[in-house]
């Protein structure tokens, strides 16, 4: 069992830092969340030096949370002023301008 | 209903006297969404949507430009940027469309398209072009009643709800992907929800159906407009074959 646990705790500890990188937002906590159940079961489970990986996992987990939350809470949501995209859509703004003259 | 017609044309005539005419639309209005996508189960915010409305002039007549445009923030654009602007040139007062364009950038996808209305109403000489492909020029006929996407929105908007049955319709024709498809617009009854900088609102929920294969469900497409003149959309949520979504209004300006 505490190999299942293990290889667990794994998997969503690579998912959760993935989507930690992603701008996934919260949803990344999903994984965090089984990565901590998972890890402490696997730790639960192992007796002397087993304890090793099971807790640098959980330690993983822990700070990939603080993370998450962190951006949740710092970075705010904006979009960028982006002049490619200001300048085009001024671009057609003429172009409109000139087929309503024409109607 | 002889009555009814009759208090809708005096109400008609009133507006247009004392009102500068324009329909229930107003000529500088900003409204600000948030779109979210769902994942998994949970809401996650990828992009800000803007529709707004200005009244442009040419020397020989006054249109109001409604502009739609959607943009990913900033964390989103290295993944999926999307910069998408619909525009819709219409009658100030009877909202119908004489010039209607959508350029869009969704992740390197590019396509552009504009539509010019005969003045009748009868034809649609449209432009269109994908990325790195030629552009296509075609005039297709249309019904005198068809319109563009966008004031399909606001026309929905300067329809009386008040005296709607939940159940009851109302229909709409559009012209997308140079061609016309039918949309209907169901009633559903009343429900107060937030509505951004508005506070919480009573709401007037409908549900968006059309015989194309970008829509998805039955009564998974709903819209919220605020039960009151402006009838402002402030909730929108969506089932398209790529999952589910929802724009939430976060700020509404002008009157």
């Amino acid at each position: 069992m505490r190999k299942f646990y293990l290889i667990a705790a794994y998997v969503f500890a690579i998912l959760s830092l993935i989507m930690t990188i992603l701008p996934m937002g919260t949803i990344a906590l999903l994984p965090t969340i089984l990565t901590l159940i998972f890890s402490v079961l696997a730790f639960l489970n192992s007796t002397g030096k087993q304890k090793l990986i099971p807790r640098i996992v959980l330690i993983i987990a822990i700070l990939t949370m603080m993370v998450v939350l962190g951006k949740a809470v710092l970075v705010k949501n904006n979009v960028l002023n982006d002049k490619q995209f200001e300048q085009k859509k001024e671009e057609n703004k003429k172009e409109n301008m000139k087929d309503l003259e024409g109607l | 209903m002889l009555v009814r017609m009759k208090k809708n044309n005096l109400l008609f005539i009133l507006c247009l006297f004392f009102i500068p005419s324009f329909s229930q639309i107003s000529p500088n209005e900003k409204l600000v969404y948030t779109a979210s996508y769902n994942m998994s189960g949970l809401m996650t915010q990828i992009a800000q949507v803007t529709m707004e409305t200005e009244l442009v002039k040419t020397s020989k007549k006054s249109f109001l430009h409604l502009n739609f445009e959607a943009a990913t923030y900033s964390k989103w654009d290295s993944f999926f940027k999307v910069r998408d602007q619909y525009e819709s040139y219409v009658d100030p007062v009877t909202l119908r469309t004489s010039l209607y364009t959508r350029s869009i950038y969704e992740g390197g996808y590019t396509k552009t398209e504009k539509y010019i209305f005969s003045a009748n109403g009868l034809s649609i000489n449209s432009t269109s072009s994908i990325k790195n492909k030629p552009e296509i020029k075609k005039s297709f006929s249309v019904g005198n009643t068809t319109r563009d996407v966008i004031s399909m929105i606001y026309k929905l908007r300067t329809v009386d709800f008040s005296n709607f049955k939940s159940g009851q319709s109302v229909g709409f024709i559009i012209a997308f992907d140079e061609k016309e498809y039918p949309v209907s617009v169901k009633y559903m009854g009343k429900e107060t929800v937030t509505a951004g900088n508005l506070g919480k609102k009573e709401c007037y929920v409908l549900s968006i159906a059309a015989k194309t294969d970008k829509l998805k469900g039955k009564d998974k497409n709903l819209i919220w407009l605020t039960a009151d003149s402006r009838k402002v959309p402030v909730l929108v949520r969506f089932s398209i074959p790529v999952g589910t979504g929802q724009l939430a209004l976060s700020i509404s300006s002008g009157k």
